[in-house]
């Protein structure tokens, strides 16, 4: 098969499931006690059965489920993720305004995961005797056991009570509203350390690891053994060969990993008062906005999908093994 | 590092204090303060919506007719000057002549006639202006009120955020003015700031309105209203300076761990308006709450003492009635039920509700509607089980899902906290008229309770301007209230203003706390 | 040299039939790390459930001052927010959280295992459609749909142990599929399969005791994850108030951290050896079951 056809394979399966995702959830809202008007009228300062009614006129929730149902799907198709209430903006707006801070959360901690994660695993694995080796068992252990919460409770007790070095939550000092992009960004970076190390700390563990099993079992193979009586260097042997072929797995699980990425970052960012779309969907669900929560589980949704088919992609490109498929 | 901050901070402000200390306490102008708001508002507009998140932004963009000075006083803001008439049915209000608008149109008496009937058919406070007849307007700048009986609560119900008056040019376009998109941006004004952004659950930022109608103020070049609904997050910004002002501060524990800092002012000072009282809410239809036995052995039951010891630090004054302890209208001598334990048994004893062999009595449930009343529900558990009743605490997970049960009456208790909001015309009558029990609508007579010589006293005392009057009338239903027991008053709220004492002057000077024009506060 | 190690092998495998299990067990105990985590299991065990015997303080009674440091005053973990025992309230609390972390992983597998055993038995149109089935529940986002089912359906220990394991049992599907997979196509199933022997008997009797190691190895997994999960919730304020847990301590006690830490730093401390314990035994599981290691 070639590229393209998988592509579009896995594009078109990746929308049948979006569609799948949208009406369970549509369903779930649906049969839940409680209804967008009750949450309308209890902000409002309550409302009798007349005006219950007059809203749940205004926004359809008289007609039939089936009705209702293709309605949002219509509209979802066209992105058109409805209207919050509670914000009074489109979700859609809502959900593209918060987006990238979440997205500069994510990534940034993944790169520094990733990077100092494969750092330690190859330290690990080249000297599997030493303090490195150690260090990286118990830092796995401490990244898996401990809740995230508490690492990042434990971090601001530490960074922003005891020593105050970085600011206590939030993404960057408002009064900078004006100011230059570059200050800004410095002000964000700064705002963004605790954060990102936090979110790191999960996977830092995992990847960590990873790599260095990855690379033992590379290093035991019949590939490397050749490479090594050919003469190689052992530097060369190692990053060349034995690295980029443990890349695979690790590829893998990050992929796989990132719906568990965005659990950790909606915790995350309830614990820094990250303005990105955790706290969205956190205050969407205290403040029983389905619009929003929906739009919100859609999009989620919609990434993961997307991310699966990438690293999909990505590992019929550097896996040879898969190609032959 | 923290007390080295501290002491920098300390050595900073005596030093600038030197350096001032000829134009000390003169205000300047200019500089942007960056202060807290404890929830996001759904809009900016507080003539269609109550509550104070959207109060404190709202009252920066949009002034009302009067304001009130710390001593209750009603002082003039877009009136320049009022009279009541001597039979209290009209009340003529004279605005000031070179108001206007953020867009520039000048404002007119018939922005005020178009504002009071938009509150009146929009906002859910029915009673501030429910006696409006009309609103006259003889001339640009008089509007002159009719009322079908005379409304003590008219004046302060046009002060703060309760009375906006708002642009009839931009909402008299025919959409509705609850989801008029002018609420939450180009919001057209009349307050002393503009919005330059809002962006929800982040912030609101406003600047000077350089054509506000008091002349050299407001002294504030901008300010930053940061959405901050964590306590600990907003007291270690205040601690390091992030944040230089916070209205609303209730948690008991911010509040004596920040006065404890030199550097900061904490205030109880101006929220005697607000007169949030918190208390135990009764179900009188439910089974067993419908009779005034069972209620009565609770009250005897609850610890006030130690709510407000151990759990509000001794923060919280004692609320022994539904109106706030800093009311004219309070009366003190009503019964207490101090907590005895052996009398509260020994009623349900008497009242035929014996123990199982479980000790238990009956069970009754619990709610809650937002996490700082957690506490106060969870303490009844354990303590109503010393008088035999097992207590199931009920969480709703978020705020509409509690607001439904209770106004539907699926509750038996349920944690409540309810603002005054100045005249018990406006928040203290609705909590017990037998007109208010309406299905579906939170904080009306949600305990189902009703008494005819209750409503009779609520009547007379809201239709007469006499103070004597009211205040032995407002007595009177204190003391049949007690005895009565809807509810069950335990404290009032702590709301205090916390300000840097180096970087804010004026901090607090009305009776609305922090939802007040903040055109005379100034950064040092 | 290959081929030499092979002949060995076969030789060995047929003169002692071990059972998987026993490979399994033999393996574990020379693993310190494995046994170490187990014997740290078991104490927070006897702690949580027998704990409560010699200790018996009410979590809900209000004890003494709120907010008294540990060691003091007798009370050797301190009170929190309503002066109520912390001492009692990580006993119980930790019945709660393991239980709910035992459920939650028990709904999980049930779920899984039967998704991945139909699958893999029966292949076709049966395990394309299962496999589909398993990458929808992949593709949800974890913890954002537990929040929500939880929120709509209100916060009590059912609700909170079926969202999570509604969302969990992904990874226990796949492992089993694979496992099944695996063993279908071994004689000895086959020679069942030509008899008369029906098909549910076959997967449940026959394939899936042979397929539990790994199962196991991810089941354990799944509790440790679980736990994890509900403590998020928790410190979420999605959590049952009339019902202590570890999580719940920690969100109890969030606003107040900056003075009494300790209330929010000794539940997750708690969490935190039981997961690690946890998964040190499931690392020595694993560590059992590897064909690769077994080899050494």
């Amino acid at each position: 098969m070639s590229f393209g056809q998988i592509l579009a394979k896995r594009v078109g399966y990746g929308l049948v499931l979006l569609i799948a995702v949208v009406v369970l959830n549509f369903t779930l809202i649906t049969i839940a006690p409680g209804d967008v008007a009750d949450a309308i009228a209890g902000d409002m300062g309550g409302a009798d059965a007349s005006v219950l009614a007059e809203i749940r006129q205004r926004y359809g929730l008289d007609q039939p489920f089936m009705s209702q149902l293709w309605r949002y799907l219509s509209s979802v198709a066209v992105m058109d993720l409805g209207y919050s209430y509670f914000y009074n903006t489109p979700v859609t707006e809502l959900i593209l305004q918060r987006l990238p801070a979440t997205l500069l959360l994510i990534f940034s901690s993944q790169i520094l995961a990733i990077s100092v994660g494969v750092l330690l695993g190859v330290m690990a694995a080249r000297k599997p005797n030493s303090l490195v080796n150690l260090c990286v068992t118990f830092l796995s252990l401490f990244g898996f056991a401990a809740p995230v919460f508490w690492t990042g409770i434990l971090l601001i007790i530490l960074f922003v009570s005891v020593y105050p070095v970085f600011p206590v939550g939030g993404m960057m000092n408002a009064a900078l509203i004006d100011a230059s992009f570059f200050e800004q960004s410095i002000n964000i970076a700064y705002h963004l350390v605790l954060p990102m190390v936090t979110l790191a700390s999960i996977y830092l563990a995992l990847y960590s690891r990873l790599t260095r099993a990855s690379m033992q079992e590379v290093l035991g193979s019949d590939y490397i053994r050749t490479a090594r009586a050919k003469g190689l260097r052992e530097n060369k042997v190692f990053y060349k060969h034995a690295l980029k072929n443990s890349l695979g797995p690790l590829v893998t699980v990050a992929g796989l990993q990132f719906s568990a990425v965005m659990s950790g970052a909606v915790v995350v960012e309830a614990v820094f008062n990250w303005p990105g779309l955790g706290t969205l969907a956190l205050q969407a669900i205290l403040a029983r906005d389905t619009p929003t929560i929906m739009g919100i589980l859609f999009f989620s949704s919609l990434v993961v999908i997307v991310v699966n088919i990438i690293t999909d992609l990505v590992l019929r490109m550097i896996d040879p093994r898969i190609r032959a498929e | 590092m923290k007390l080295a901050f501290k002491s920098l901070f300390a050595a900073t402000a005596v030093a600038a204090l030197m350096a001032t200390s000829a134009t000390a306490d003169e205000p300047k102008t200019g500089g942007t303060l960056t202060m807290a708001i404890q929830q996001t508002p759904r809009h900016l507009n507080p003539a269609v919506q109550s509550g104070t998140a959207t109060g404190v932004p709202g009252t920066q963009l949009f002034a009302s007719l009067l304001r009130y000075d710390e001593g209750w006083e009603p002082q003039p803001y877009l009136a320049e000057s009022w009279d009541v008439s001597a039979d209290g049915l009209s009340v003529t209000v004279n605005l000031v002549k070179d108001a206007v608008f953020h867009d520039g149109v000048p404002i007119t008496s018939d922005d005020v006639a178009f504002s009071i009937d938009t509150v009146k058919a929009n906002h859910p406070f029915k009673s501030m202006f429910a006696p409006v007849t009309e609103v006259a307007t003889p001339d640009a700048h008089t509007a002159v009120i009719k009322l079908s009986k005379p409304h003590p609560a008219l004046l302060l119900a046009m002060s703060s955020q309760l009375l906006a008056i708002i642009p009839k040019h931009i909402y008299g376009d025919g959409q509705d003015p609850k989801t008029h998109p002018a609420n939450s941006e180009n919001v057209v004004g009349s307050g002393p700031f503009k919005l330059v952004e809002f962006k929800k659950g982040e912030h609101v930022i406003l600047e000077r309105n350089e054509n506000y109608f008091m002349d050299g103020l407001p002294y504030l070049d901008r300010i930053v209203m940061r959405i901050m609904p964590d306590d600990s997050t907003r007291a270690i910004a205040l601690e390091s300076g992030e944040l230089q002002m916070s209205g609303f501060e209730s948690s008991p524990r911010n509040i004596v761990r920040l006065k404890k800092n030199a550097d900061l002012k904490v205030s109880n000072a101006g929220y005697a308006a607000i007169g949030p009282v918190n208390w135990l809410a009764f179900n009188t239809r439910a089974e067993k709450l419908s009779d005034p036995m069972v209620r009565k052995a609770i009250a005897y039951a609850v610890d006030r003492e130690f709510i407000n010891k151990a759990l509000n630090m001794g923060t919280a004054p004692t609320a022994l009635t539904g109106i706030h302890p800093g009311s004219p209208f309070y009366d003190e001598t009503v019964e207490a039920y101090d907590v005895d334990l052996a009398k509260a048994n020994q009623i349900l004893d008497a009242a035929g509700y014996g123990k199982g062999s479980d000790g238990m009595r009956f069970g009754l449930s619990i709610d809650y509607g937002w996490p700082a009343m957690k506490p106060y529900a969870e303490y009844m558990k354990p303590q109503l089980k010393k008088i035999g009743i097992n207590v199931t605490v009920r969480s709703s997970a978020d705020f509409p899902t509690w607001a439904k049960r209770i106004s539907t009456w699926d509750f038996d208790m349920t944690m409540d906290n309810v603002f005054n909001w100045g005249d018990p015309v406006i928040g203290v009558h609705r909590t017990y008229s037998s007109d208010n029990i309406k299905e579906g609508v939170i904080w009306s007579n949600t305990q189902q309770y009703s008494n005819d010589r209750v409503d009779a006293i609520m009547e007379e005392a809201g239709a007469t301007n006499d103070p004597a009057k009211r205040t032995a009338l407002y007595a009177e239903l204190q003391q049949i209230l007690a005895d009565e027991l809807p509810l069950y008053p335990i404290f009032a709220s702590p709301y205090h203003t916390v300000s840097s004492i180096s970087a804010v002057g004026n901090a607090s000077d009305s009776i609305w706390g922090t939802s007040t024009p903040l055109d005379r506060v100034y950064l040092k | 040299m290959t081929d030499t190690a092979h002949t060995t092998e076969l030789k060995d495998e047929n003169v002692v039939a071990t059972s998987p299990w026993r490979e399994m067990a033999t393996m574990f105990v020379r693993n310190y790390a494995a046994v170490a985590g187990l014997i740290l299991l078991t104490l927070i065990i006897l702690f949580a459930f027998v704990g409560p015997l010699i200790h018996p303080v009410d979590p809900f009674e209000m004890v003494w001052a709120p907010f008294t440091t540990p060691m003091q005053d007798g009370f050797i973990l301190g009170t929190d927010y309503l002066g109520r025992d912390i001492l009692a309230a990580m006993m119980v609390g930790g019945q709660v959280s393991m239980a709910i972390g035992l459920s939650a992983a028990l709904v999980s597998v049930t779920i899984g295992v039967s998704v991945g055993a139909f699958a893999g038995y029966y292949g076709g149109l049966i395990e394309e459609l299962l496999m589909r089935f398993t990458e929808f529940f992949q593709v949800l986002p974890t913890l954002l749909f537990s929040m929500v089912i939880v929120a709509l359906f209100g916060a009590s220990l059912l609700t909170v142990t079926l969202a999570i394991g509604v969302v969990s049992w992904t990874a226990v599907a796949r492992v089993t599929r694979s496992e099944f997979l695996r063993i279908r196509e071994m004689e000895y199933v086959a020679a069942s399969r030509s008899g008369s022997a029906r098909d549910l008997y076959l997967i449940f009797n026959v394939i899936l005791p042979n397929a539990l190691p790994p199962i196991v190895v991810q089941a354990n997994l799944m509790v440790g994850s679980a736990i994890l999960f509900e403590a998020a919730l928790s410190f979420l304020g999605l959590s049952d108030p009339n019902v202590i847990s570890w999580g719940q301590v920690i969100g109890s006690n969030r606003p107040y951290i900056l003075d009494a830490g300790f209330a929010v730093a000794i539940p997750g401390f708690a969490i935190f050896l039981t997961v690690l314990a946890i998964s040190l035994v499931g690392d020595g599981l694993n560590d059992a079951l590897n064909p690769k290691l077994r080899q050494r």
